[in-house]
């Protein structure tokens, strides 16, 4: 019968190679012992629509040669949980190394033109592309090396049968502070009060005390040819504000009886303020924080040396930035993150 | 199909999956080759489509639960199957298990609708007090 022949032949080209003949054999077998039983209960031979019925309600080649395939996963669902652990944790981490890598090599160049800086972002994209790709080709790889059996999984651990559940992460304590840390204590909270404002009192008599913060060296810098821009005192009263307002935020949690665990946002504005006392470093021209008493007389002399300690100054303060900006980036996306799976469990 | 619809159909095959490799083992006792064995199962009830049967067949037989053989039989060569001393093993144990989930599924319906008879025979009681003492204080 020749439209059950081309079917057999169709179905042939999607079976394993190594056993082709012997499957078509036997479905040949079974198909021909089928038709024979309609014809004979017709008590006729089947008509051409009514074969091609018939051979269509069979499935096509594909639908019937696909089971007798092996079965086959990229990555498994015994080890596809790893992996997608594996693959978060490595594209967070590839996305803060390149991030800081970039911002490192932009300030090497002193002033990135915003062509570098358009490059360094449009990078981006295939940077995490590379690390999924061999993260997937590394499972990949170690899933061929389980499914044929030269690994045996059940010993390796994270799939160990005999797992340890001493090393299980400590409860969540309601109120508690997130991943189980243990909530801070109504004395470390007061303790960490009293240092802001000791802390406080410290910058506030460093115009007048300058031992307080270089001891001995003072006298030697009181003496030296350099002295701090006067444009650095925006940037002192800015931190003197930082901190007055980290003062309001530990009575106000106190007072509040919030002592046990930072809110969110106390988060946030925590990192915002971290910041603000840099733009004034930024407006500095020429970055030029410290400066000669004397600049007639000592520049030819000192003025290099000055020049690449200030530049070396900015590039730090830049680094110092850009980690910064990087941890507010990571809280903002956390906490958004949280407050949407609040409100998608609620 | 409607979503309700798929996932039905997708519950419904893995609800087979287990129950037609069991039906293959005990019908296998027997000597069969594959369309007779098609057609011994849907005279019991279970049919089962020939994209599914036969690879089935196959991979009990990789897996040494079955034995096949090539033999003429009217004219034509066919591979018949049967159970193998594996398979009859299997097949017990397999058995014993499905015998003990049928069992607690079915102990569980049973319990569920002596408590829904219970709660029934009370409700009807409450109503019928309720409609005498109604009946009383009309009188």
């Amino acid at each position: 019968m020749e439209p059950l022949d081309r079917y057999l032949q169709s179905v042939k080209k999607h079976l394993p190679w190594q056993r082709q003949e012997d499957i078509v054999a036997e479905l040949r077998a079974n198909l021909e012992s089928q038709l024979e039983d309609r014809e004979a209960a017709l008590g006729r031979p089947l008509t051409p629509a009514e074969a091609e019925a018939w051979i269509k309600s069979l499935g096509s080649p594909l639908e019937m040669a696909a089971p007798y395939q092996p079965q086959q996963y990229l990555i498994g669902p015994a080890v596809f949980p790893t992996y997608r652990q594996v693959l978060k944790l490595a594209c967070t981490w590839g996305l803060i190394i390149y991030c800081i890598s970039t911002a490192v090599q932009l300030m090497a160049a002193s002033v990135p033109s915003a062509d570098e800086l358009v490059w360094a972002f449009l990078r981006l994209p295939m940077v995490l592309i590379q690390i999924a790709a061999w993260c997937t080709l590394v499972f990949a790889a170690f899933e061929f090396a389980v499914a044929h059996r030269y690994v045996d999984v059940s010993k390796l651990g994270p799939f160990c049968h005999n797992w340890p559940p001493v090393g299980l992460p400590p409860l969540d304590v309601a109120g508690g502070a997130p991943g189980g840390k243990k909530p801070r204590s109504f004395a470390q909270a007061v303790a960490e009060a009293v240092f802001a404002f000791l802390g406080l009192v410290w910058l506030l008599l460093l115009p007048r005390h300058h031992w307080l913060i270089f001891g001995p060296g003072a006298a030697y810098l009181d003496n030296s040819p350099y002295r701090l821009s006067p444009l650095l005192v925006s940037f002192y009263w800015c931190v003197i504000a930082v901190n007055v307002v980290q003062i309001g935020l530990h009575i106000e949690n106190l007072w509040h009886g919030r002592w046990q665990r930072a809110s969110g946002w106390q988060r946030i504005v925590r990192q915002v303020l971290a910041l603000v006392p840099l733009v004034p470093v930024f407006a500095i021209p020429g970055h030029a924080f410290i400066l000669l008493k004397h600049p007639a007389e000592d520049a030819a002399r000192l003025g290099p040396t000055l020049d690449a300690f200030n530049d070396g100054v900015y590039k730090f303060v830049l680094f110092i930035s850009a980690i910064t900006v990087l941890q507010l980036l990571w809280t903002l996306g956390r906490t958004g993150m949280n407050a949407y799976r609040r409100r998608v469990a609620a | 199909m409607t979503i309700s619809e798929n996932l039905f159909e997708n519950l419904r095959l893995e609800l087979r999956r287990g129950c037609l490799t069991l039906a293959v083992l005990a019908q296998l006792r027997q000597e069969f080759y594959g369309y007779t064995l098609r057609k011994a199962l849907a005279e019991r009830g279970l049919e089962i489509d020939e994209s599914t049967l036969y690879p089935l067949l196959r991979r009990l037989e990789a897996q040494g639960l079955l034995l096949s053989e090539w033999r003429e039989e009217d004219k034509r060569n066919k591979r018949f199957y049967r159970l193998s001393k594996d398979g009859e093993q299997i097949f017990d144990q397999l058995l014993e298990e499905w015998t003990a989930i049928n069992a607690a599924i079915q102990a569980i319906l049973d319990r569920d609708a002596s408590q829904n008879e219970a709660e029934q025979v009370a409700s009807s009681r409450a109503a019928g007090e309720a409609g005498e003492s109604t009946t009383i204080t009309a009188q």
